[in-house]
């Protein structure tokens, strides 16, 4: 276990390699990168074991070396350290599986899709580079570390969006990915120097037991937690930093599914689930993540319903979920969250290959060119299927397990009316994901030209499809003791990743899972309702309500608003700067200077007469007046 | 004895008119005439204090035969200047010397 730092360093490995030699090799080399992923995924699996067993009382992780640290940067003999460290815990062991199992699912079926692109071989280095940055940002063990592993992914993700720069728009979607998560960067960058500043130390778990100790300033820690959680709105797509991800859809889908569903956007959960603790302590700034989250939820279950491109609905859906893990953390439910996030992953990224699989078929993303699909790619309908159903929360399936534990901890713990919220938003939830296999696989086909050129996806992308429809299926069960216990851990997920006292899974609320499954038939009701067939509610729909449509496909105007802010304000600042350096700093500083320089020698230069008596009275007068002085001071 | 005052009096005359001399006139010779004008007038001073101060000593005879050695010196390099200057110029006229101008 604390050989840790292995599992980053291979990938990073490979990306070296890819990226200076990948034309050269055979392939390209996308079979170094799975064979990383594969070696990822067996080491992380012969991890496992350690965690078997019983745990101590109140600790996350077993006995025995399970971090590993050396200092990297030591100024002033302790003052300032920035160690390179590994923290493995239960939390880290839930996210790793995840992280490993859906990169190589991933990397699978890139080889597929990706077949016969433009730089290739970049494509397969970057990811490698990502999984390395992830993997470094889940097993760090200090906050320094974790920063440098969170812009490494943010570059990732901006290189991997940008896939396609010759697209105006993918390459405007890139920096706008980046420079929104950078906001969120600037606040964690905030927190981490505030805690570092109240605690000395860098270290996650020192600071948590610092700040458990009651030893920092009760506001000063809210303000610190507060600045962390704005790190995770950047990269986790929350109001109001939530309008980079739906544009994130132009890069190829396989990394929408890898970093935009599963790891990249997790980030921000994991990181506010690491600190549980401390949040435990200022429960202002936890509000702040519950609120947080169940804005988002909503705001992006609206939006999912009106958006027409398969990837969009998709990337609303991504956004919304993280809303419901946010709720979660934001009751203290670490376990839920961490359970949803871990069920989440496997299907969203089965969706989003899914789609791929349709759009690389079709070349067409737009619903309106799309329908009937069933027909001509069964295999990839019904792995969509079953990841709508997941999803959309229907019992059996995994969503159902993980939505309903974070709806039980909302009932516990919060107002009724956000549990009231939340449970619509689910029924949503489950609405706009009937709504999208309906358009997309059912009814009759809409554009002919697409639906001729429509083939089954090959093996090599289906084969992932398959597996992560399978774990989206049996995911779900790790809720259960029974299931745990029988694959040896001490229980089922909820005695994994408990906090100070367990919060166990142990049988389902019959009750509250039968409100939910009620609700996610009824949304599946409705959908079918609205948009089988010719979808001719639907439309009716639209034009009764016509302005609220309007506000829901331009995103509430959000993007309008904060295109306005920086067009005014920023562009308006750097206007001014702009005026300010070029008048006053250049013409009337540097020019200015040089011009008067060049004034004063065109005057004075009528001294220099070339005539030698002018010369001689010169000195002459020099002379007196030094002696003059000389005498004057003596005297 | 004559008092000091009229050998220090005739040594400031002298230099001022060589002085003058020097700012004024027209050709290089003369110029060098006032030159040598001002040396004659201070190698006095330093006699004249010499003599009054203290009889024994002889520091500043010795200076006075300084002032010499170097006016001799110091004239034979300007005329070397101004035989140059005329070979160029055909003219020992000091203001026509003025091409080093702006």
């Amino acid at each position: 276990m604390d050989q840790a730092w292995i599992l980053p360093a291979i990938p990073v490995a490979i990306f070296i390699v890819v990226a200076l030699f990948g034309r050269l090799l055979p392939r390209q080399g996308d079979f170094l990168v799975i064979l990383g992923g594969l070696t990822v995924v067996g080491l992380v699996f012969s991890m496992v074991p350690g965690f078997q067993g019983a745990f101590h009382e109140g600790h996350f992780a077993p006995d025995g070396a399970n971090a590993f640290s050396f200092d990297w940067v030591n100024i002033g003999q302790g003052f300032f350290i920035i160690p390179f460290s590994t923290y493995v815990d239960a939390i880290t062991m839930v996210m790793l599986p995840v992280v490993s199992i859906v990169a190589l699912m991933v990397m699978i079926y890139s080889v597929g899709y990706m077949h016969g692109e433009a730089r290739y071989h970049w494509y397969f280095a970057v990811l490698s580079f990502f999984i390395a940055a992830m993997l470094t940002l889940v097993l760090s063990g200090n906050l320094i570390q974790l920063y440098l592993a969170w812009e490494g992914v943010g570059l990732a993700s901006f290189l991997l969006i940008g896939f396609y720069w010759e697209r105006q728009s993918a390459a405007e979607a890139a920096k706008k990915a980046f420079i929104t998560t950078r906001v969120g960067d600037v606040g964690l960058m905030i927190g981490i120097i505030l805690l570092w500043r109240a605690t000395g130390s860098f270290d996650i778990q020192d600071i948590i037991a610092v700040a458990k100790s009651g030893q920092i300033d009760h506001t000063y820690l809210t303000v610190s937690m507060l600045f962390l959680f704005a790190g995770a709105v950047g990269k986790s797509a929350q109001f109001p930093l939530h309008v980079w991800l739906p544009d994130a859809m132009e890069g190829p889908t396989p990394v929408s599914a890898l970093i935009h569903a599963a790891t990249m956007v997790v980030a921000g959960v994991y990181l506010v689930a690491r600190f549980s603790p401390v949040y435990a302590e200022v429960l202002i700034a936890r509000d702040v993540v519950f609120y947080t989250g169940l804005i988002t939820a909503v705001m992006a279950g609206t939006m999912g319903l009106v958006a027409s491109d398969i990837k969009r609905v998709l990337a609303y859906s991504t956004v919304s979920q993280l809303g419901f893990m946010f709720v979660a953390l934001g009751t203290g439910a670490v376990g839920a969250a961490m359970f949803h996030l871990f069920t989440h992953a496997f299907f969203k990224a089965l969706l989003f290959l899914g789609s791929g699989s349709v759009i690389h078929a079709t070349h067409a993303q737009e619903v309106e060119s799309l329908g009937g699909l069933r027909r001509k790619m069964p295999w990839t309908t019904t792995t969509f299927v079953i990841g709508s159903l997941a999803l959309a929360g229907v019992p059996v399936f995994a969503g159902f397990w993980s939505k309903d534990e974070i709806l039980a901890a909302t009932l516990e713990d919060a107002p009724l009316w956000t549990y009231v919220t939340l449970a619509g938003t689910a029924i949503l939830t489950a609405i706009y994901s009937t709504r999208l296999v309906l358009l997309t696989f059912f009814g009759a086909p809409r554009d002919h030209h697409a639906y001729d050129h429509a083939h089954e996806s090959p093996w090599i992308m289906l084969g992932p499809l398959v597996i992560l429809a399978t774990l989206a299926t049996v995911a779900g069960f790790f809720a259960l003791d029974q299931v745990g216990q029988s694959l040896g851990f001490v229980g089922g997920i909820g005695q994994l990743v408990f906090l100070e006292h367990a919060h166990p899974f142990t049988e389902p609320e019959w009750l509250l899972a039968g409100i939910a499954t009620l609700g996610a038939l009824a949304g599946i009701g409705i959908g079918i309702a609205y948009w089988h067939g010719d979808a001719r509610r639907a439309v009716a729909a639209r034009q009764w309500a016509p302005d609220l449509h309007a506000l829901l496909v331009n995103r509430y105007y959000m993007d309008n608003l904060y295109q306005a802010v920086i067009d005014r304000v920023i562009l308006g600042l750097g206007g001014v700067i702009a005026w300010f350096d070029k008048r006053i700093v250049n013409e009337t500083g540097v020019d200015g200077g040089a011009q008067t320089v060049g004034y004063l020698g065109y005057r004075l230069k009528f001294l220099q007469t070339g005539r030698i008596p002018n010369y001689a009275l010169g000195m002459a007068v020099g002379l007196i007046t030094i002696a003059a002085i000389a005498f004057g001071k003596q005297g | 004895m004559i008092p000091i005052q009229s050998f220090l009096v005739l040594s400031a005359l002298l230099f001022a008119i060589g002085f003058y001399g020097v700012l004024a006139r027209r050709s290089a010779i003369l110029i060098l005439i006032s030159v040598e004008l001002m040396l004659a007038a201070v190698a006095i001073n330093f006699i004249a204090f010499a003599t009054y101060r203290d009889p024994k000593a002889f520091s500043g005879l010795v200076f006075a035969l300084f002032v010499i050695a170097v006016a001799a010196a110091e004239v034979g390099l300007a005329l070397g200047i101004v035989l140059r200057l005329f070979r160029e110029r055909r003219t020992a006229n000091v203001d026509e010397a003025n091409s080093l101008k702006w």
